[in-house]
């Protein structure tokens, strides 16, 4: 068995103005970076798409009704502050749902060992009923609930570490404890959640970090604020929301992680997994904006879950 | 309007009333909902700079209070501004 890698050409469709922050190339600098000699163990698949049962899993009907009403049938149209859509955004939106779902379905039936989802739009901001800061569909939580709801999973945890917050996440499982949502994020930030206070039924954990913040609080808050609840809770499954814009080099945010530090928090993330539900861990990008430092991230990050 | 009303003043001239009025805009457009993830870096950075100048601001106002209140013989020595780090 191996580390199974998810990414396909129909990302790079969904199109945004230009000079915005979440572009396709950052798929290509992804791309680049795992096409290295070092990473030829890993299992390469496309992105099938998600049947529409799967996005209502997370979503209200009429939020996807209206996305579908205002695809452009050329051009770019702003639907949000942060969001666009592009004519091929619907379905490129179903892939990247269709993706976390598929990787589910491998790691959970045993065909492998973990999986890194390399997909665009990102979906930790998307709530039930609209699209928010980039994100159409929550790819995190539509695999969380496709786990439970086609594997019979009972408790999934939700490993966070992008730099913003995932308020998207956070809403659809507030009142959930069968899924418990952990966070790592700089705060204040976009989007103004993630306060230690906020805990939902019990099943929110929120360790929020200040600007210029470095590895070690990083490490520190990972450790002792989520990965600890993440071991009480005892899940079946671990999602990891995998941004890497709390690099340093990214200019969205103000955190200090190196590449390092994300190889770090996926071994950490690793070894509860073994603990717990037999390695199966999910991995699904977020954001991550500077192109070298995504790049050398996603590297650390990809090349640690292989050595499981 | 000219583009230099738009430039934001050096937080370092803003008085505290100027500073909190902007801090507040800029609590009460976080609170809509309504600032950009691709811009809120730059907009939480202006509002942490105002915090700390407000916060400067005061801390300078409580020293001179202390100054007064700490006047030998219970008297008032008038007002005389500390160097406060």
């Amino acid at each position: 068995m191996a580390t199974l890698l998810i990414e396909d050409p129909v990302f790079l469709t969904h199109r945004v103005p230009h000079g915005h922050p979440e572009r396709p190339a950052r798929l290509e600098a992804v791309s680049t970076a795992l096409g290295e000699d070092r990473f030829g163990g890993l299992m390469r698949s496309n992105a099938p798409e998600a049947a529409l049962d799967r996005i209502l899993l997370a979503h209200d009907g009429h939020y996807v009704e209206e996305i579908q009403k205002e695809l452009p049938e050329s051009g770019i149209v702003q639907i949000e502050a942060d969001s666009y859509l592009s004519p091929e955004s619907y379905t490129v939106a179903l892939r990247a749902a269709g993706a976390a779902c598929h990787a589910v379905d491998e790691v959970i039936e045993g065909r492998a060992t973990n999986a890194f989802v390399a997909a665009r739009p990102p979906g930790h901001h998307a709530e039930r009923d609209r699209p928010m800061g980039f994100c159409l569909f929550n790819n995190a939580a539509i695999a969380a609930r496709h786990a439970q709801e086609r594997h019979g999973a009972s408790r999934v945890a939700i490993v966070d570490w992008d730099v913003h917050h995932g308020n998207g996440t956070q809403a659809i499982f507030w009142d959930d404890p069968s899924i418990l949502y952990g966070s790592t994020h700089q705060m204040p930030l976009y989007p103004g959640t993630g306060a230690a206070s906020e805990t939902g039924a019990g099943n929110i954990f929120n360790a929020p970090l200040h600007e210029g913040d470095e590895g070690d609080e990083f490490r520190t808050a990972m450790a002792e604020r989520i990965l600890s609840a993440v071991g009480r809770f005892s899940p079946d499954l671990i999602i990891i929301s995998a941004g890497f814009d709390a690099h340093w080099r990214d200019p969205l945010a103000g955190l200090n992680l190196k590449a390092e530090d994300f190889a770090w928090a996926t071994k950490a993330v690793m070894d509860l997994a073994d603990r717990y539900c037999g390695g199966r861990i999910v991995s699904l990008l977020e954001g991550g904006y500077d192109l070298t430092g995504l790049g050398e991230s996603v590297a650390a990050h990809v090349s640690t879950l292989m050595a499981a | 309007m000219p583009a230099e009303a738009r430039t934001p003043a050096a937080v370092e001239t803003l008085t505290f009333e100027q500073a909190l009025a902007e801090l507040e805009t800029i609590v009460s457009r976080l609170e809509r909902g309504d600032v950009a993830l691709a811009e809120s870096i730059a907009i939480y950075e202006r509002g942490e700079a105002l915090k700390n100048r407000c916060a400067e601001l005061l801390k300078e106002a409580e020293a001179r209070v202390e100054k007064i209140r700490l006047s030998p013989g219970g008297k008032p020595a008038g007002i005389e501004k500390l160097d406060v780090e």
